[in-house]
């Protein structure tokens, strides 16, 4: 399944303003006007050329990590920043934080507790299915969350119901502080899909004409009724596990890593196929700039809640 | 009007509710191969496998699945049988169901209605494991609505409303309870949430009692009646949203007040009530609020140990006297 050209210069934008807002997002951190932790995408910004394939109607879950889930289904950065500072204009008001929502873009909420989002995947899909629609949901989850019996329980239930989701493991090769190999006993993520008789791979995450096109098929089977697949992402986060925590990992490995920027690699493909010249990826990285300032000015300009507003939004 | 069992009586507001709206869908443990007289009787046979859904012996993905189904414009009611078994999807009923909407400040009007079926009780044997009643213990929770009936009258109408409630309920039903039988009448009709039923009339104490603890005050307040005690029995229905008023409206005639629930003391529903009468009936009360219930023990299996745990009438009784001589 190969994007077209307008796909492939979309998908190039869209990661370029991820990486331009976690940028912002981690300055404004640094400055004290985010009163929560935050934990930065950059670096596995290719996860979102599977997200980018998404319908509207389709829907997703996903991890505690970076805003390039929120960002690829059209979620506004102005918007985002806003919850984060904890203003009134933010997605949930100032009640959630990095727990954005935003149905009317697909975005259905966010787990505090990592790996409960599976289950709530296989509730999605079995609306779908009820209701007999072509709908698919993609479920992102950590090599972390691997371990965590519901992310087991999902995946045997979508088998077992033939349920149209995509099941996407980041691996990024650390849970916290500590490396995957440490907690599991699986050399790939995927070869839980066996156990399952799911087909699973494992892919290059930091390729996204890759991730593109293996997504892109397994969207394509959910979508026809053939059931769910199981993709490994092999990527990583460049930065600490939060913004301004320890980090213990060896400055080599990130060094390496970093060498295999997934918006880096789109671009010099990109360029090599006269999508993109010098002009255009500066014009681009100027326009997601001048959105991430405006995001800036909205989310500073913005009024806090009012105490009482804590009373609102228990029940419909 | 018919006179059917509270199981029955339920079994029917899930049918015609199902009937009704095409959202309605339920899943649990072993659907497919229920007994014809259980709540789920029937229904698979009826509405077919992807309505009435045969989960895996899952509770977390069960009752998870449920926020996901619930936020995709579903109302997916989830029968978790035993409340000792739901204790497994905690994260799912109070961290998900409970608080996503508010976490998420009602993002676009996001509603999770959702119908957790729960059976709670003891006084079958079942030890610690088996004899749960949890319902104070959710009551903690915010978010969550708690229904407790204990007439097939009630049941049936109480579960109307929670499946058509925009918001997370839990409905639990008493093992002892399935098979009271009561009149319900052959038209559609809700019982609201949030209005409690005077199930006897009294001026001397007031007993606040839920689910099955009402039969065993109702049969305390009657012995009691023959020693010119009378005892006015309120039966809450549900315990979140709470009708304080009905209560405090007692509690300021009678002054005395006894706060029943089968489950553990501690921090309980009784610990709730009480202290919310207190705080709006301080000068009224002519006696300390008592509580009957579990002294903070497993329940164990033994009979003779059973019966020391749990409330009885003739414990009520006792408490009820206490009330009407303090020492």
């Amino acid at each position: 399944m190969k994007p077209s050209t307008e796909q492939m210069l979309g998908l190039y934008k869209m990661m370029v303003r991820s990486r331009a807002f976690e940028e912002m997002v981690a300055e404004q951190v640094q400055k004290g006007h985010v009163p929560c932790s935050w934990m930065s995408g950059i670096g596995q910004e290719g996860t979102m050329a599977a997200l980018c394939q998404l319908r509207s109607d389709d829907h997703m879950t996903y991890t505690h990590r970076g805003a390039y889930s929120f960002i690829s289904r059209g979620s506004e950065p102005s918007r985002l920043l806003a919850e984060l500072f904890g203003k009134s204009t933010g997605y949930c008001k100032g009640k959630g934080g990095r727990h954005i929502a935003d149905l009317e873009h697909g975005v259905m909420g966010k787990s505090g507790a990592i790996g409960s989002h599976a289950p709530i995947a296989v509730g999605m899909a079995t609306a779908i299915q009820i209701r007999g629609g072509d709908q698919v949901v993609i479920s992102l989850f950590g090599d972390g969350t691997s371990n965590r019996g519901t992310t087991h329980s999902a995946l045997n239930t979508s088998a077992l119901w033939k349920l149209p989701i995509v099941w996407i493991c980041e691996n990024n090769g650390y849970a916290g502080a500590i490396p995957s190999a440490d907690f599991t006993t699986f050399k790939a993520a995927s070869d839980m899909a066996a156990a399952y008789g799911i087909p699973g791979i494992s892919i290059d995450g930091n390729d996204p004409l890759t991730v593109y096109a293996v997504a892109g098929e397994a969207i394509t089977r959910a979508r026809k009724g053939a059931g769910p697949t199981l993709i490994e992402l092999k990527t990583y986060r460049v930065g600490a596990f939060a913004i301004g925590a320890k980090d213990l990992r060896d400055p080599e490995e990130i060094m390496a890593w970093k060498q295999r920027d997934p918006i880096e690699r789109l671009r010099r493909q990109l360029l090599e196929m006269d999508l993109l010249s010098e002009q255009l990826i500066a014009s681009i990285d100027q326009e997601a700039r001048i959105e991430m300032d405006s995001a800036v000015r909205f989310a500073e300009e913005s009024p806090f809640p009012n105490p009482e507003d804590a009373y609102q939004d228990l029940y419909a | 009007m018919k006179k059917i069992t509270l199981t029955r009586a339920v079994n029917e507001a899930l049918r015609e509710e199902m009937q009704r709206d095409p959202n309605v869908y339920i899943q649990g443990i072993g659907l497919r191969a229920v007994a014809p007289n259980s709540l789920t009787g029937g229904l698979h046979d009826e509405f077919g496998s992807q309505r009435v859904r045969t989960a895996p012996m899952d509770e977390p993905l069960i009752a998870g699945s449920c926020v996901g189904a619930a936020l995709a414009g579903m109302r997916p009611v989830a029968e978790l049988h035993l409340a000792d078994f739901a204790f497994c999807a905690l994260d799912e009923i109070i961290s998900k169901a409970g608080k996503w909407r508010y976490m998420h400040g009602a993002n676009n009007g996001m509603m999770l209605p959702i119908v957790f079926m729960q059976t709670i009780g003891g006084y079958v044997g079942g030890a610690a494991e088996h004899s749960q009643s949890p319902v104070g213990f959710y009551m903690h929770a915010p978010g969550l609505k708690i229904v407790v009936p204990t007439t097939p009258y009630d049941a049936k109408g109480l579960m109307k409303s929670a499946i058509r409630d925009d918001n997370p309920v839990l409905f639990f039903t008493h093992k002892l309870l399935g098979g009271t039988e009561g009149e319900v009448p052959e038209d559609d009709y809700l019982v609201p949430f949030g209005k409690a039923e005077v199930r006897r009339a009294g001026n001397d104490v007031t007993v606040v009692a839920t689910s099955y603890m009402v039969s065993l005050a109702l049969n305390a307040a009657q012995s009691l009646a023959e020693e010119d005690v009378s005892v006015e029995v309120i039966d809450p229905r549900t315990l979140e949203p709470l009708d304080l008023d009905t209560i405090v409206q007692s509690v300021r005639r009678t002054g005395r007040l006894v706060v029943v629930d089968e489950d553990t003391m501690r921090c309980g529903v009784g610990a709730e009530i009480g202290f919310q009468v207190m705080e709006r009936c301080f000068s009224d009360m002519k006696s300390p609020v008592l509580r009957v219930g579990n002294p903070d023990l497993p329940v164990p299996y033994s009979p003779v140990l059973e019966k020391a745990v749990l409330p009885s009438s003739s414990k009520i009784q006792a408490a009820i006297l206490r009330t009407l001589n303090p020492s």
